[in-house]
């Protein structure tokens, strides 16, 4: 199997800090790719470069092979590659429902027609409310979205980059500062996604992690020291002494 | 669905009123009392000073869609006001006198054709650096109209315009040097500039504009190419403020340089926090505000500027977001 995102050699640095060190990553369709690694591993960063945020160093990001290294944000963005991060970022001023609607208009088209009502963009409106159905969150679609939980904050900018038809969707930490109870509906969610496209998930809950993915990556100062299926990583003696003490790797034994 | 379908001109004003009818009806009784005034106004400077203030509501309405919907700051609206006028001013005086209408189009499609490249320039860059050119290019803009004598008459600005004839579908209704008439052409071209700019905003090309607004970086991640919208905003508020600009010059039949000073350009943006941004209607206000206490304190002393000052400190502390943010704030204490 081809694979749909595949990154060579990528490299970062901010001064003398090398955040990501020659990363080749493969990314493959309906699979849940996670990305795992101390603090300051160099993950967020990754996914900055591999879509866009920040410029690479060195190497090259290829997305059905195409070399998209150069390309803006916005243009990998209609090309399929969608991302939430690490700290929100939603459009807090605006309704919920008005979030997924942007996002949905960006992507179907119609922002140009100055002479209609915002609301007057059938299709729009039809696959918004189907997203919101989706994540949950249609009862509070007319609510201004800083008003929300943080919970639901985090799950509204899912919505947002599923708007995109994503085939390839990146999340950064989605579940960080989430209630037990939340955690594990999005990493419900985050798994039957996984059925529909590639994700690429960057999470420090094990847990979650062992249980959804296909495939794990694990970063240590920015390079990979190991690589493999969850069973392969809780086994992988580098991996654990790399770790050795971290409260983090507990649920990794018990695998 | 088929309600367009019987689109009768009494279908339409109703359905234009179903929501907010409060606030439409305001602004019809504001339009009718607007087109009354000239005739019932015993003083001609009055006339000629409600005209001055409708130029500037458009002026400061176009800022709004940079700043309150955009998101961008823009210091020397004015500049572009400036533009438009004496370029309308140079057609008259140069190309050709016989229609107000062409020279108010001339006037428009040169200051956009100055503003493209500038803004081209400027979406290239964010937040400060972005306010910084503008007032960089402003700064030179006024530099060219006061310095540039053969063309723009220097400090003495444009003097011995033509009077064109102000016609309308080919009739013939008046000189452009009757006040009343100039009067009721102002209203009427705001009045279209207001419902153009009132639908743009209100279409999927102002909630484009609002996603950058609220947050830049998320709109370029759902997919939105943040610099061409942003020049879309800029050449928006910059071609009505070039309508401003000829408004400007047809009805004083002159222009010197200090309308595009540094100075007047911090007028516009208070007009703007004064009335509120992000309202379109709020920065109309603000703009009769600060013209009437304008023309108002500066009949009292010569220092008008600090009382100027001192009421914008005040209006701003007290009330942070402009009158349009005053029915939001009656209602709150009286919730209270
Ligand atoms: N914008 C930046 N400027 C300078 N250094 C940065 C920047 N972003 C990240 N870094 C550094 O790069 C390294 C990797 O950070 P990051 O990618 O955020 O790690 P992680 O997401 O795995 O916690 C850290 O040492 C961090 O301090
Ligand atoms: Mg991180």
């Amino acid at each position: 199997m081809e694979p749909i995102l595949t990154t060579k050699d990528l490299s970062r640095h901010f001064g003398g800090v090398l955040a990501v060190n020659l990363v080749s990553l493969n990314v493959y369709d309906r699979q849940v790719h996670s990305i795992i690694g101390p603090n300051g591993a160099g993950k967020t960063t990754l996914i900055n470069v591999i879509t866009g945020r920040l410029g690479a160093s060195e190497g090259q990001v290829l997305y059905q092979g195409r070399d998209i290294t150069h390309r803006p944000v916005y243009e990998r963005v209609r090309q399929g590659i969608s991302r939430t991060f690490q700290i929100t970022s939603i459009f807090m001023g605006l309704s919920v429902q008005e979030n997924v609607r942007i996002a949905v208009q960006s992507h179907l088209g119609g922002s140009l027609s100055i002479f209609k009502p915002r609301g007057g963009l059938t299709e729009v409106n039809a696959k918004t409310g189907a997203i919101l159905e989706r994540v949950g969150l249609t009862d509070v679609n007319r609510q201004p979205a800083n008003s929300l939980a943080h919970g639901d904050q985090r799950v509204l900018e899912v919505a947002i980059a599923l708007a995109g038809d994503p085939k390839v969707l990146l999340l950064d930490e989605p579940a960080a500062g989430m209630s037990p109870a939340e955690t594990d509906q999005i990493s419900e969610l985050i798994s039957a996604l996984g059925k529909e496209m590639a994700v690429v998930l960057v999470e420090h809950d094990m847990e979650v992690v062992m249980k959804i993915s296909e495939h794990i990556t694990v970063l240590h100062q920015g390079g990979v020291i190991a690589r493999g299926t969850p069973r392969e990583i809780a086994s992988d003696k580098q991996v654990r002494d790399a770790y050795l003490g971290g409260d983090q790797w507990a649920p990794l034994t018990k695998i | 669905m088929n309600s367009t379908a019987t689109a009768a001109p009494g279908g339409l004003i109703f359905r234009a009123l179903r929501d907010n009818p409060r606030g439409k009806l305001i602004l019809l009784g504001v339009f009718v009392f607007l087109v009354i005034l000239p005739f019932i106004l015993p003083n001609r400077f009055y006339v000629r000073l409600v005209n001055e203030i409708m130029i500037y509501a458009l002026l400061a309405m176009s800022l709004d869609v940079l700043l309150g919907y955009t998101g961008l700051l823009s210091f020397m609206h004015n500049a572009y006001l400036g533009i438009g006028a004496y370029s309308t001013g140079l057609f008259l005086m140069h190309a050709w006198s016989g229609s107000v209408w062409l020279a108010m189009l001339a006037g428009v499609l040169c200051t956009m054709a100055v503003a493209l490249p500038v803004g081209w320039v400027q979406v290239r860059t964010g937040g400060l650096a972005f306010a910084l050119l503008t007032l960089a290019f402003g700064m030179m803009f006024f530099t060219v109209a006061w310095k540039w004598y053969p063309v723009t008459g220097g400090d003495d600005g444009l003097m011995g315009l033509p009077q064109p004839t102000l016609s309308l579908l080919g009739i013939n209704l008046a000189s452009s040097g009757n006040s009343t008439a100039m009067y009721l052409f102002t209203l009427g071209v705001v009045t279209v500039c207001f419902l153009f700019t009132w639908r743009v905003i209100h279409s999927p090309l102002g909630a484009v504009l609002e996603a950058i607004r609220e947050n830049e970086e998320r709109a370029a991640f759902v997919g939105i190419n943040v610099r061409r919208y942003k020049l879309i905003g800029w050449m928006l508020a910059c071609g009505l403020a070039g309508a401003a600009g000829s408004l400007y010059i047809l009805y004083r039949g002159y222009t010197g340089p200090g309308v595009m000073g540094a100075f007047e350009g911090a007028g516009v943006l208070m007009m703007v926090l004064l009335g509120g941004m992000g309202s379109l209607w709020g920065p109309l206000v603000g703009a009769a505000i600060f013209i009437f206490m304008k023309d108002f304190l500066s009949s009292l002393t010569e220092d008008w500027e600090i009382l100027v000052g001192i009421i914008v400190i005040l209006l701003v502390l007290f009330l942070p977001r402009g009158v349009a943010g005053l029915p939001d704030l009656l209602r709150r204490t009286k919730a209270e």
